[in-house]
């Protein structure tokens, strides 16, 4: 079947809207890798995120980052590398440079990021995220599971007013509505 | 004239004239007013009937506490009933009526039941309409019913919006009156993250209504200037227009904020918000709201709380009368003489009870017009003021059943008991009921807390201001004369019915409460309360705090449910999930069905299609016989890895699964600890350390979850890690004869012949020339067939890609309908079967289960029920008669049995026309089942009126020895 070659589709299409306060877009660049450490992995899997892109492991909360590649905790021995693939660094690529010190499986179509930014933001994240988003509780850089519209979800907070919101890729449209209605509801 | 009584002052922008309406006639008011400024500014007294006698009500308060002014608001879908005017912001184009009233509300003809009072006393209901037995249902109730009630619902879907949020901060002060503000710049200043939330629209609590002086100014200017510092602190977050009415676990208070209640246009923005607000301390600055005094004839129109007076002439510039009374027992009442002299208002007397003088009666049917004394003198008023005392807003305080305890000095309760952790109570609401006091002691709380949560900036000085001289006479009801003495203005409640139910024998004031409605309804009883105790405690011969207080309970004030539902309502309810195939089923003409959260095609119409039948039965031949496409990503997935992922399987399920070949598929069976059938499904093991596990729809969280339980807390030595991949992967069975010849076109360099390829078989494959994917053969439907995985992202691509792969043998898409027809067929168990009572001997699995290893349910497999001889056994059935259609929940029954549970034999579980077989089948589960097998039994539905013999047979109904998924 030469003559069909399969085409990828961002699940929500690419949305991307600007409200009068901030900004929501689907970010269907980012590739995700979920590692699992290995039991008593832990040192090995450390110096080869050190050697391959001085990268540390994240905290519980936080999240670390490091030569475009961002690595996000998902549960006490598993965490997500976020990443902008190219012909250099593939999901494949990523896995085989991890394949004998931790457990990899690629996750991105398993979630779908919406990027919410500008100064609307939090005030847009207020309705739907129940956490502490002030900057002093939730500093750039913090990440944490938590429940939006009762969607399970993963909160980022890569800058000061630019978060990464992510949850399952099958409920995506009822995410983007939740996260678009709080935008709608509190723009000015 | 254009409002005939306003005078000067107040905080109302009279540059601006807006016009609103009530009961049809048009009125003018000013930005700043409430619905109950401006009709008392255009000299509307008479605003609503009430509850019970339907007696002429006018405007009793000035807050939420408002019994009496209860009106309806705008039209159509948007009519909202019960809303307390008091509370209402005036603007442009604002529609009001009154309420409660057959007929005008000048002439309601159920004022009729006021004649009628003597038969309709507390707890008449429950005494009355006893005779005849019949008429409850058909008479008394309806009419009572209809009678019924205050206001009227749309009966139309709310058309508003509704939204929820969330809040943090370290201190949450509740009121911004005098306490409230210096709180707040206290604790604002020292650093702390401040949440300032009040009721009103506009924050200063009574400094608005009086003309005390603050930091040597006016009062309502200091509280101006506060406001204006606070705003312009990051640290601070003000909300005007909200309440905190509830106080919950963990410093979690509910609010409630009135987005746009103001404005005539919502902007299509939620109507309100209602926000949970984490806080670490809360200081209660509630205040207190003033009580009345029961007397004769006390809730006509012009009969209004001191308090409430001296706030419609100082905020809002309006004279409640031209000729006003005032009736006091304590010093602070006599201030309404004096503020309202200033503006120009004519005093017509000062009854102070304090000194023997009382007011006994009153006239006027639509409007105050005298009161009459007990000294026999007779004074013509238009407006009596009337202050009581007043009463601390305890009741968030008592929200965690902190009982409230009584303050002699005050006559009032204050918050006692255990307060909600964290909560400080000050101010009025702690019973300071003087102002100088009242600020300091927020000032200093306030200060105390921020430096407790580790905030050591300055809080200046506490705000000056002189305490005001302050005494009150317990003095409650006055006893003289025959008239009825209201006590509950909204639940009509007078003081004979207070005193007649503590004769009837209700001594709790709980009971009283419930006996009478006191204290119920819109206001929750805060003008009311204290009165009906402290009737009740002279019924009683004991003092109030002997007699008891009711314990609070959210909401402080009315929560619309609306604002509860937030978002969730119509196809918001709950989150949807899509299958990657739902935007191409859609164009093809899909029927989805909801199985959980995902939205599955069930059946595919075509042209010509009378019924969902004829799409099926199309759907299942079209498979049997060439080849059929079916998007099954719903099901769970999870990648299971480790050095000691197969030991982990091999403990999780009750067949082995520690020598499964690399490149292999196993279906698995999944018990409880009692050893019954919670799931099933296939797992595959890509490399020594990778399986891939596929779950049911319906179970996938409920396994992983119990896989993550017995990972970290079960085997917690073992190296295994576990994540979903149920939405990473796009899924699709290929099943029937002809799924060999297509898969074979779409998969790249894999061959699939059955020696290569056989059935049970996985691999990692790219298709359609590159495009990563994974394989499984394996079968649901009982056919040849497989399983093709891709990443989500290409899997509306790829269900296009294989119908056009797949026209030249037939493809056709099926859906769940044919799925379920096809694995009845087969003899395939499904939720239907796997009901929670289900172990492995009942579905002929047995001997699937090992019993040489240890694994979740084996210590109970062998319990004395599921080994009895005459267990229930998976059957499959057919009619006797081919043209019947069986009924899925029919019970056996033996011919000739009687239909009772005693003869009862089992149950069909499934049932599906089999477009194969051409008549309806059943599989089911039967007492000494596999045993029975030839034999004619009755399949009895007493629901659906179904009694037809069937024949047991193999719950295989078609290719019993599994040739074709094998072929």
């Amino acid at each position: 079947m030469a003559d069909i070659t399969l085409i990828a589709a961002p699940v929500l299409g690419g949305f991307n809207h600007e409200f009068s306060n901030c900004t929501l877009a689907e970010r269907s660049d980012i590739a995700l890798i979920s590692v699992a450490v290995p039991r008593d992995g832990d040192t090995a899997l450390s110096t080869k995120l050190d050697t391959a892109w001085t990268l540390t492991m994240p905290t519980p909360s936080t999240t670390t980052q490091a030569n475009g590649m961002r690595a996000i905790p998902l549960t006490a021995d598993q965490f997500l590398l976020a990443f902008h693939p190219d012909t250099n660094r593939t999901e494949v690529s990523v896995q085989d440079d991890l394949a004998e010190v931790g457990y990899t499986t690629v996750q991105t179509d398993a979630w779908v990021i919406l990027e919410l930014s500008g100064e609307g933001a939090t005030s847009a994240l207020e309705r739907i995220c129940p956490l502490d988003l002030a900057p002093d509780a939730f500093p750039t850089g913090s990440a944490a599971r938590t429940v939006m519209e009762h969607l399970g979800a993963m909160i980022v907070r890569v800058d000061n007013t630019r978060f990464w919101l992510m949850s399952a890729r099958s409920s995506a449209m009822s995410f983007l509505h939740a996260v678009e209605t709080s935008c709608r509801w509190t723009a000015s | 004239m254009n409002q005939p009584n306003r005078v000067d002052g107040g905080q109302i922008d009279r540059a601006t004239t807006l016009k609103f309406q009530f009961n049809e006639r048009w009125l003018t008011a000013h930005p700043g007013d409430t619905l109950a400024s401006a009709l008392l500014a255009n000299g509307v007294r008479l605003v609503g009937r009430s509850f019970k006698y339907h007696r002429p009500r006018g405007i009793f308060s000035a807050g939420s506490e408002e019994p009496n002014a209860l009106v309806q608001l705008h039209k159509g879908a948007a009519l909202e009933p019960n809303t307390r005017a008091t509370t209402v912001e005036v603007f442009d184009g604002l529609y009001a009526t009154s309420q409660n009233h057959r007929g005008s509300l000048e002439h309601d003809f159920l004022a009729v039941n006021d004649l009628l009072s003597p038969l309709l006393s507390a707890g008449f209901y429950y005494k009355t309409f006893m005779w005849p037995r019949a008429f409850w249902e058909k008479v008394y109730e309806p009419v009572i019913r209809s009678a019924a009630g205050l206001g009227r619902l749309s009966g139309k879907p709310d058309p508003d919006e509704y939204d929820h949020g969330y809040l943090h901060c370290d201190v949450l002060i509740i009121g911004a009156g005098p306490a409230g503000l210096a709180a707040a710049l206290a604790a604002g200043r020292a650093g702390a993250r401040v949440i300032l939330a009040d009721e009103d629209f506009r924050m200063g609590g009574r400094l608005n209504g009086e003309t005390y002086d603050v930091g040597g100014i006016a009062g309502a200017d200091w509280a101006r200037s506060a406001v204006t510092e606070l705003t312009s602190m990051n640290n601070v977050r003000m909300m005007a227009r909200t309440t905190v009415y509830g106080a919950y676990d963990h410093g979690i208070y509910g609010a409630l904020e009135r987005m746009t209640d103001h404005r005539a246009d919502s902007g299509d923005k939620p109507r309100h918000v209602l926000w949970r607000v984490y806080s670490k301390r809360a200081i209660l600055c509630a205040g207190a709201t003033e009580r009345s005094m029961a007397f004769g004839n006390n809730d006509r129109p012009g009969v209004m709380l001191a308090g409430a007076v001296r706030t419609y002439v100082n905020r809002f510039g309006v004279a409640p009368g031209r000729k006003v009374a005032v009736f006091t027992n304590n010093n602070d009442g006599l201030r309404t003489a004096d503020d309202l002299r200033a503006k120009g208002v004519d005093i017509s007397a000062v009854i102070d009870a304090r000194k023997g003088e009382f007011v006994v009666n009153t006239t006027g049917r639509k409007g105050l017009k005298s009161v009459q004394l007990n000294t026999g003198r007779k004074i013509e008023t238009d407006c009596l003021a009337v202050s009581g005392g007043w009463s601390p807003n305890v009741h968030l305080s008592s929200h965690h059943r902190g009982r409230p305890t009584w303050r002699e000095d005050i006559a009032g309760f204050v918050p006692g008991g255990e307060l909600p952790p964290g909560m400080t109570v000050v101010g009025a609401a702690a019973g300071t009921l003087t102002l100088a006091s009242t600020l300091s002691e927020a000032h200093e709380t306030a200060t105390r807390i921020a430096m407790d949560l580790g905030k050591s900036r300055a809080t200046g000085e506490a705000p000056k201001a002189r305490d005001e001289d302050f005494s009150t006479a317990p003095i409650w009801h006055i006893n003289e004369g025959k008239n009825r003495a209201w006590v509950d203005l909204q639940n009509d409640v007078t003081t004979k019915d207070v005193t007649q139910s503590h004769r009837e024998g209700f001594r709790s004031v709980e009971h009283l409460k419930r006996y009478t409605t006191l204290g119920m309804a819109t206001d929750q009883g805060k003008t009311s309360n204290m009165l009906g105790l402290a009737v009740m405690a002279e019924a009683s011969g004991k003092t109030i705090p002997e007699t008891g207080t009711t314990i609070f309970r959210p909401p402080y004030s009315p929560v619309p449910i609306g604002a509860f539902a937030g978002r969730a309502r119509g196809k918001n309810f709950r989150p949807t999930r899509l299958t990657p195939s739902h935007a191409w089923a859609s164009e093809s003409g899909a029927s989805f069905v909801e199985t959980g959260a995902w939205l599955r095609a069930e059946w595919y119409t075509r042209p010509g299609e009378k019924g969902w039948r004829d799409s099926v039965d199309r759907e299942v031949k079209a498979t049997r016989t060439a080849v059929g496409i079916c998007d099954v990503t719903t099901l769970g997935k999870i990648d299971i890895q480790g050095r000691d992922a197969a030991e982990f399987l091999n403990k999780i399920y009750a067949n082995a699964f520690l020598k499964l070949p690399v490149g292999k598929v196993r279906y698995g069976l999944m018990l409880r600890e009692d050893g019954t059938v919670y799931d099933d499904g296939t797992t595959a093991r890509l490399s020594d350390t990778h399986f891939v596990m596929t779950t049911t729809t319906a179970n996938a969280v409920l396994v992983f979850r119990n896989l993550e339980f017995a990972r970290q807390c079960l085997w917690p030595d073992l190296d295994v890690h576990l994540i979903s991949t149920t939405d990473a992967w796009a899924q699709f069975s290929v099943a029937g004869p002809k799924s060999r010849a297509l898969m074979q076109k779409v998969v790249d360099d894999l061959d699939l012949s059955n020696d290569a390829f056989p059935f049970m078989s996985c691999a990692a494959c790219t298709v359609f020339g590159g495009t990563s994917a994974r394989l499984f053969r394996i079968s649901f439907s009982g056919e040849l067939a497989y399983e093709i995985a891709v990443p989500a992202r290409y899997g509306d691509a790829m269900i296009r890609a294989m119908m056009a792969a797949g026209e030249e043998f037939n493809l056709t898409p099926y859906g769940t309908e044919a799925l379920g027809v096809m694995r009845i067929e087969k003899g395939h168990v499904a939720g239907n079967e796997l009901n929670g009572q289900t172990d492995a001997r009942m579905i002929g699995l047995d001997k699937m289960v090992s019993r040489k290893k240890d694994f979740i349910g084996a210590a109970l497999l062998d319990r004395p029920e599921q080994t009895r001889e005459d267990g229930l056994q998976l059957v499959g059935l057919r009619p006797v008669d081919a043209n019947v259609n069986l009924t899925a929940g029919a019970h056996f029954l033996s011919p000739g049995d009687p239909e009772d549970m005693a003869h009862d034999q089992g149950w069909m579980t499934s049932v599906a026309y089999s477009p194969e077989l051409g008549h309806s089948i059943g599989l089911g589960f039967l007492k000494r089942g596999r045993d029975r097998h030839g034999e004619t039994l009755r399949s009895f539905s007493p629901i659906r009126g179904q009694d037809v013999m069937v024949e047991v047979c193999s719950p295989h109904h078609i290719d019993p020895e599994g040739e074709r998924q094998r072929g």
